[in-house]
Formats: structure tokens, sequence, C-alpha cells
């Protein structure tokens, strides 16, 4: 239990370091911790593939985006930190335990919970059986996105000129 | 079957980019225009007969293998099918022409279709989390399309939209992960079955406040409708009228209307903070509308208000409130969305929104100034278009259920509008003409044709009402009445 709520108290600590921190790169860094914490506690709470995805793609995949974008867009100055950050971080840090202490402790043991049916199976069977409608979902998301790209990085004025050619 | 809905188009999005190589505009133009039609039709002829024969529950198979892919088609989603199809018809006859300066419209239509997919979807799952996975795919297709003309307030808007949606989302998400761990379910109506029997009603509470935060955001009701008047007249006017008219009615309504009223039933004090939730909304949104210069900004404020409306009628609970709200939600649509393809149509013919630069476009511009007219006088709530009727239901409703206060205000804000789009009309349209206009066209054939057809559906719902109402709308609020044994008795699959 002690385990556990040390790691939340990371979690919660890195990433209000990644929303405070003025430097993009440290704040990509601090992220990253953040989900590798999440992560161990997806595992402890015997999650393992979400463990997995969580590792492998938040901690890895994204902070690799990230990182890679800040060095691209990145200029050679140096970010001063702000100073706000030495005194909101504990103001936020503080607030934000004692509004979960508050709500974890007015719900947790006083209310009661339905228990469903035994567990649903294995992994590729949740995905693939119970939850079909959500692939459609899925992909959905995924078109958007990229569509969603190809479209915010078209060349409006080439595009005209093309047309007037053709 | 009712997959259809998602599934058309969909596909014809994803291969709506490989089409744009082909051919740049008549094609795309062609085939996204008939899957607007096609669902359109596919609604009112299809979705109206399972709604008769109650057919709306089925179980599709796969290879002879059950596919846990559970929709409801009742009499609820098939009236929020009907707004979707009906406003995105429109759209696409709009876009054919206003699209042409903005370039490569098969990602335009690409996205369009996304969204539309996405909307359907939402429409029909019966399942929490698909819920929220299908508003997130209406979505984020609809970030991209605000941001659609790439200019600077374009992104900025479409930035401030993003993540203030990033905000609902975490809280609708916040909410979907308790209810989960009270009721190890997802769907509507284990959840319904589980509140119904755990009777924690601090646990409802808790996340009827997280939902009206989440879906309050997406619906742009008042204190959470920063986003709207920026997002909204940023996109490009279709998507303008797409989003006013139909995306926050049915990521923010729908969804709030369907967990309140059919899975956690609808207690008193959520009735009353939904009627305070709607009275706020319809003043602040009437009186910011007044001060505005810009017309699509004007138009997005009216919004605010008229969807104040719309959470009163339905906040209200009682058969005849929840009526007069799903009517003034389906009028809302097709007046609002006219009224922004308006905006677009003389913003394609003058280049400006500001109204002080306008003025006596009604000589130059004919078909835009009368359709503008009736969709004005619509939703002022003249008589005898259809926004009147919704409005009067709404009220009549409200004094029936002894809320003189709500039903006065609603009265006077409505007042308030007739005023604040007069001065549009007097502004726009009526007076001298600005000399630099001197020589402005009307819009070209499809524009003024998709502002014709929503024009004719404000007056023959105005003036045919009743045969709306009864084919359409009570099915919906039959569904509604039923209250969480709905979702117990008839979401079983």
């Amino acid at each position: 239990m002690i385990l556990h709520i040390l790691l939340l108290i990371a979690v919660v600590l890195f990433s209000l370091l990644a929303i405070l921190l003025r430097d993009l790169l440290k704040s990509a860094i601090s992220l990253a911790v953040a989900s590798i914490f999440l992560s161990i506690i997806f595992f402890m709470m015997n999650a393992p593939y979400i463990a997995v995805f969580e590792i492998s793609v938040v901690a890895g995949l994204i902070t690799v985006l990230f990182i890679s974008t800040v060095a691209l867009v990145k200029k050679e100055e140096e970010v001063k930190e702000s100073k706000l950050v030495n005194y909101l971080f504990p103001v936020f840090f503080v607030l934000f335990i004692i509004i979960d202490i508050f709500v974890m402790k007015s719900l947790i043991g006083r209310l009661c919970v339905i228990k469903g049916p035994s567990p649903l199976g294995n992994f590729s069977q949740v995905f693939w059986k119970e939850r079909t409608f959500d692939l459609i979902g899925q992909i959905g998301i995924i078109f958007a996105g990229v569509f969603a790209v190809i479209a915010l990085f078209r060349k409006v004025n080439s595009d005209k000129d093309k047309d007037n050619h053709e | 079957m009712a997959l259809t809905f998602i599934l058309v188009p969909l596909v014809m999005a994803s291969l709506l980019p490989l089409i744009g190589k082909i051919s740049k505009r008549l094609l795309p133009d062609v085939l996204s225009n008939i899957v607007l039609l096609f669902l359109l039709l596919y609604t009112v002829f299809v979705g109206r007969q399972v709604v008769i024969l109650n057919a709306g529950f089925q179980q599709l198979f796969w290879f002879g293998e059950k596919l846990n892919i559970n929709l409801a088609l009742d009499g609820f989603s098939v009236f929020m099918l009907l707004v979707i199809s009906l406003v995105s018809f429109a759209v696409g006859l709009f876009s054919i022409n206003y699209m042409e300066r903005y370039g490569s419209k098969s990602i335009y239509y690409a996205l369009l279709l996304i969204m539309i997919a996405g909307m359907n979807g939402l429409v029909l799952a019966t399942d929490l989390f698909s819920i929220y996975l299908f508003l997130e795919v209406a979505a984020v297709a609809s970030y991209a399309l605000v941001a659609y003309g790439l200019k600077h307030d374009e992104l900025e808007a479409s930035f401030k939209y993003l993540m203030l949606s990033a905000v609902a989302s975490a809280f609708i998400l916040i909410s979907i992960t308790i209810i989960f761990g009270f009721t190890d379910s997802l769907s509507l109506r284990n959840i319904a079955y589980g509140f119904a029997v755990l009777n924690s009603k601090y646990v409802v509470g808790f996340c009827t406040a997280l939902f009206i935060m989440g879906f309050g955001l997406k619906a742009a009701i008042v204190p959470f409708h920063a986003w709207l008047p920026d997002a909204h007249p940023s996109a490009p006017a279709p998507i303008s009228a797409m989003l006013s008219g139909v995306l926050i009615k049915v990521s923010g309504i729908y969804a709030m209307t369907r967990i309140f009223l059919n899975v956690f039933g609808l207690t008193p004090a959520v009735s009353t903070v939904l009627l305070y939730l709607g009275v706020i909304s319809i003043l602040v949104g009437a009186i910011i509308a007044f001060n505005q210069n810009d017309m699509k900004r004007m138009l997005a404020y009216s919004s605010i208000s008229q969807i104040g409306y719309v959470i009163l009628g339905i906040g209200l609970g009682t058969p005849l409130g929840i009526i007069g709200g799903l009517f003034h939600l389906f009028n809302h649509a097709i007046f609002k969305a006219l009224l922004f393809l308006n905006s677009g149509a003389v913003e394609m013919s003058t280049g400006t929104r500001a109204l002080d630069k306008m003025g006596g476009l009604a000589k130059r511009m004919p078909i835009t100034a009368a359709t503008s007219a009736v969709a004005s006088l619509s939703i002022a709530g003249v008589p005898p278009l259809n926004g009147f009727w919704s409005k009067l239901i709404i009220i009549i409703a409200l004094v029936q259920a002894k809320q003189y206060g709500f039903a006065t205000i609603a009265v006077l804000a409505s007042v308030i509008t007739l005023w604040y789009y007069l001065v549009i009309q007097r502004r726009a349209f009526f007076g001298k003409i600005n000399d630099v206009f001197a020589n402005i066209k009307d819009a070209p054939f499809w524009m003024s044709v998709s502002m014709i057809f929503l024009g004719l559906l404000c007056i023959a719902f105005g003036i045919l009402f009743p045969m709306l109402i009864k084919s359409w709308v009570t099915p919906a609020s039959d569904v509604l009445r039923l209250s969480f044994n709905y979702a117990i008795n008839f979401f079983r699959f």
C-alpha cells in the first residue's frame, strides 16, 4: 500500500513538473518518467498489457517524437526557468494531494461496489471479441489523425498555382 | 444494418484521398455528396421503419461468429441521425462551390465524412466507452476542419478548442472510470441496472457533476463556453454550420441526455442544475451576441443562447419539456446551419464578415438575403416558422411545471434574440449599399440550392410541425420518458 502511494505521488510530481517546466526538453523527459512510474503501478495492479503499452508507447515512442520535434524546432539559446515554478509547484502539489485525499477518503470503503462475473478472458479475447465496436472507432481516430496531418501541412499557395496550371 | 451509418462514410473517407489523386474536384464532390444523400435517404426511409417495427436492437454476425457490436437504433438515435444527415447533406452541397478556394477538396470531404461517421457512431453506441471513443473521432476531425484555412486566427482557435476539449475528455474519462469501478461494466444497460441496485446517490452525483463539466464543455453551456466563439467563426462556413448545427448537439446534448435520462434517471437536483445552466446560457449568449460586429461571431454567441433553450426543455424533464427541447434542437440545427451558410455566402462575395462594412446586400444577393431573413425570423421565434413552435412548447412546458421565473426569462431572451437578428438583417442586407460592393454577385448555384433547401425546411416544418413531432420527435421523447427503465429493459442484446 505504501509503495503504491509513493508511486502515485511520484506520478503526480513528475506530471506537474511536465506542465510547469518551461524547457520543453526537460518537460518531455519528466512526462516520460511519470509514465514509467505509472506503468509500474499498472504492472503491480495486474494489468501487464497496459503496462507494456504505457512504457513502450508513452514513455518510449511519444517521448522520442517529442524530443525529436523539440530538437528540430529549438533555438540555440538557453531557456530560463520561470521563478514562478519554485512557488507554484509546491502549492499545486499540496493542493492536489489534499483534494485527492479528501475525495478518496470519502469514496473508498464507504460505498458498495458491484462485482462483475468472472474475468473476461485473456487480452486478445477482450480486444477482438468484447470490444469489437471500439476497433471501428480506433480506425476512425487513426484516419482522422492522418487526414488532419495531411490537411494541416498541405501547401495552400502551391496548390492554387497547380490548379491554375491545369 | 445500423453499422451502415458508420461504415459507409468511414469507407468513403478512406478512399477519398486516393480518388483525389485521380480527380481533384469532380469525383470528390460527386462521391461525397452521393454518400451524404444516401445517409439522408437511409435515415428517412430505413431508420423510420426500424423505429416503427421496434427492430433497432440487433446482433451482428461475422462468419457465423457473434460479434459484440451492440447498436441501438431507437427513436432517439434515429431522430439524432435525421438531424445529422439533414444538415450534413446541405453542408455537402454548399461545399461544392464554397471549398474551391481552400484547395485539396478530397481531404476536406474525407475529414467531413469522418466527423459524420464519428457522430453517427456516438448516437448509435450503447456502451459508455464507445460513446467516448466516437466523440473523440468526431472531435479530432473537427479540430483539423476548424484550422482548415491555416491562417493565424484559425490555428489559434483550433488550438484553444483542442485544449479545452482535452479538458472535457479528461472529465468524461474520469467519470467513466469511476462508473466502471462501481458497476464493473461499461454497457449502458448494466450501468443503469447497477446504479438502480446500488442506490448510491453520491457516486451518481459525483459522476453527474463530472459529466456536466465534460459534456457541458462539448455543448458550450455557459460557464464552459469559452472555446466556441473562437472556434466556430474561424472554421470555413460549412464547417461552422456543421459544428454549431450538429456537433455541439450530438457530442454535448445527446450524450448528456442519453446518460442522465436513460441511465442515471433525472433527479430533481440535476434537473434544477440543468435549468439554471440553461437560463444562464440563454441570457449570457444573447447579451454578448448583441454587441458583436463580426457576423459569424454573433451567430456563435447566439448558438450558446439557443443551446440554453434546448437544455431548459430537456432539463425540465416533463414529457412536454423533452418534446420542446428536442424539437428546438432539430430546428436550431436547421436554421443555425442556414445562417452560417448565409454568412459564408456573404463572406465569399464581399470578402468581409464585419457588419459595419456591409449594407444593402439584399439588392445584389437576393437569395442569400431571403433565406437569411427566413432563418433569422425563425430563430427569433416569429410565427408561423418552426422556431416559434419549439420555443412555444418549451415555454408552455415551463409554465405547466410552475417554473414561471424560467418561463419569463425564456420569453424575454426571445425578444432580445429577435432584436439582434433584426440588427443583422438591417446592417447587412438593408439600407444603402456600400459602393465597394456595387458589382458583387449572389452565391453560385450549389450554394444557393443548399440555402434554399434549408430555408424551405424552416418554412415547411413551421407549417407541418405536428407531423414532424408525431413521427420523429415523439418516438425520441418516448425513449427518454421511460428513464433508466428504458436502458434496463430495451438494451438487452
